[in-house]
């Protein structure tokens, strides 16, 4: 465990000292701080254009960080020799990957953290929303955290077999689809009028893909009608099945770092 | 070569590291499977300070890293202090210093004794204030990486490297690319090693460093070892030139030593010969025959001489075959 816990919190280290998130993450409280500002000059815009701006931000910023961060995060190891000297200790490599991912996630969650902070207050301090409309942003943003979280992991996975461009774009269009998948799944897999083998491999293909617009729920733009019937059941399920995922996605990704040459 | 492999892992006493056999093979596009490192037969006893010695791509940081368990041979096997290779136990024992490392720049060099101390689960402020000291960056532990100097960087390394009190370090060219100071720095703390009981196994191709600080050697060329053993063994058949002045051709006619040359101009009497000779007698001659010695210089081999010669001996050697 300690060697699990001082790989993360060195990966942290590491991670809020990278020039380019740090510019991605600058670019995005700037952004975000713009949306609620600019609101105010503008009689036009009510409550739900901000908060759906706002969170458009936030999460592409997230993802963006999210991607950055992992797909160089094994392959930089091994270009810099770091991880031989971790390895001739007496570390497994489980340990390795797994003190790596945590260390991603403590660190998004920093970043994420900073730029949902700087959201909530300046959304108070510019429109003066009701209460619930707050604790309705500070949910999202806990979604995207776990969204980013998941596809951290997928990143992760196929960092310990592509190199880190195609696992960009990899990483990438898992979640671009991943995030279409509930409109996917309604147009095609659910629908009784396309033909059997198309409902089939929709199917297939949502139920196989990392689920990412399960976390977007609190758009009120991308997800005008959404009403959640139990708040509760439904942020426990999406943290269970996120969860479900991360531990597949690791264990998989272990099963091959376990084999590979580094 | 003949005898059984070692029963539960235990090897004989005396050999830190044993290797049989031991092959990496890689597959490239253009020259198909290559034995990098190729049916290796190693023997490094405890206690000394061992020189893996060849040029750049001959398979030592391979032949290392197999060791280590950080990449899997292809066939053969390997033993560390008594155990098959890949045993975790054993890395709780043996420390390394990977070739040009890199340490996280963001850290002082107190927090990189922390951090890789933490990976043995040990916490021990005043151990890291000891290891600080003992390569001489008690002054800079507060620095960042980023501003140490390579040198700096290097005795970091061999710092986190004892963290964990090692019977066996691995050294990939611990003198790579330092400067002389630095150079000598590193080798003063490694021979402190061997002191300390510890086992050395430094792979180099730098040569004059070693030399003067390995018990034994082996040369590697091409993944194949190419000759081992104690380095007085293998750096015999060197050469002595005895100069003498005063003496008369009748004395230099009796100078016979076998593979020898005698040559006598003026008085002056110049011999070269084997070290293996009895130079003694030469000497005692020249005294009797009232004649006087103006100097006895040998011209030993170096490793430099050895290495060059066993690397060309197989370039010519393989171009016959
Ligand atoms: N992963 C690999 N794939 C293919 N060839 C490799 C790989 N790693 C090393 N080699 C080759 O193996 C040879 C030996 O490399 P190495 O052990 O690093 O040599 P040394 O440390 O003696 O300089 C080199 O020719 C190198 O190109
Ligand atoms: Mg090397």
């Amino acid at each position: 465990m300690g060697a699990i816990l001082s790989i993360s919190t060195t990966t942290v280290g590491e991670a809020i000292r990278r020039r380019v998130l740090l510019v991605i993450l600058m670019i995005g409280v700037l952004l975000i701080s713009i949306v609620p500002a600019l609101s105010v000059l503008s009689a036009r815009s009510d409550l739900t254009t901000t908060i759906s701006s706002m969170l458009f931000v936030l999460r592409i910023v997230s993802v963006l960080i999210a991607i950055v961060l992992t797909v160089y995060m094994i392959p930089n190891e091994i270009e810099r020799r770091t991880i031989y000297t971790i390895l001739s200790k007496p570390v497994q490599r489980w340990q390795f990957l797994v003190g790596k991912y945590l260390g991603a996630v403590l660190a998004l969650g920093l970043m994420i953290g900073l730029m949902a902070g700087v959201m909530l207050i300046l959304f108070y301090f510019f429109k003066h929303p009701p209460m619930e409309r707050m604790l309705d942003l500070l949910r999202q943003a806990i979604l995207y955290f776990i969204e980013v979280s998941l596809l951290a992991a997928v990143a992760i996975f196929f960092s310990t077999f592509v190199t880190p461009l195609v696992n960009f774009f990899l990483s990438a269009g898992v979640w671009g689809v991943g995030s279409l998948l509930n409109p996917l799944y309604d147009s095609f897999a659910n629908n009784q009028g396309s033909a059997p083998i198309i409902r089939g491999m929709a199917k297939f293909v949502t139920s196989i893909l990392p689920n990412f617009s399960n976390y977007d729920v609190k758009n009120p733009i991308i997800n005008p009608g959404v009403t959640i019937q139990n708040e509760t059941t439904y942020y426990l399920g999406t943290a269970g099945y996120g969860l479900l995922y991360i531990t597949i996605l690791i264990i998989a990704g272990i099963l091959i770092f376990d084999r590979r040459e580094v | 070569m003949a005898s059984e492999p070692p029963q539960g892992g235990v090897l004989p006493l005396g050999a830190a590291i044993e290797t049989r056999q031991l092959t990496k093979t890689y597959k490239s596009r253009a020259l198909g499977k290559i034995n990098v490192v190729d049916h290796l037969d190693l023997q490094v006893e405890e206690g000394e300070i061992f020189g893996f010695l060849g040029p750049n791509g001959a398979g030592k940081t391979t032949t290392i890293k197999m060791l280590l368990g950080i990449i899997y041979p292809s066939a053969g096997e390997g033993y560390v202090l008594g155990r098959e290779i890949g045993d975790m136990d054993v890395h709780r024992v043996i420390s390394y210093l990977p070739e040009r490392p890199y340490y996280y720049e963001h850290m002082t060099g107190m927090e990189i004794l922390k951090f890789y101390g933490a990976l043995f689960g040990i916490n021990d402020k005043d151990k890291f204030q000891r290891l600080l000291e003992k390569v001489n960056l008690a002054g800079d532990a507060t620095k960042t990486i980023s501003q140490y100097s390579k040198g700096m960087q290097q005795r970091i390394g061999l710092a986190q490297s004892l963290l964990n009190d090692p019977k066996l370090l691995f050294l990939d060219e611990p003198t790579g690319g330092l400067d002389p100071i630095a150079h000598t720095e590193i080798r003063d703390l490694i021979l402190q090693f061997r002191d300390e009981g510890r086992t050395v196994f430094i792979s180099s191709h730098e040569l004059s460093e070693v030399e003067r600080i390995c018990d034994r050697v082996a040369i590697i060329n091409k993944g194949k070892i190419e000759r081992q053993g104690r380095l007085e063994d293998l750096l015999r058949g060197g050469r002595i030139e005895v100069i003498a002045d005063g003496l008369n051709q009748g004395f230099a006619d009796t100078v016979r030593a076998p593979e020898s040359t005698v040559s006598f101009h003026n008085g002056r009497l110049i011999v070269d010969m084997s070290e293996e000779g009895d130079v003694n007698g030469l000497l005692d001659g020249i005294r009797d025959a009232k004649g006087q010695i103006i100097s006895v210089v040998p011209r030993r081999r170096r490793l430099e001489d050895l290495f060059i010669e066993t690397i060309s001996e197989k370039k010519s050697g393989g171009e016959a075959a």
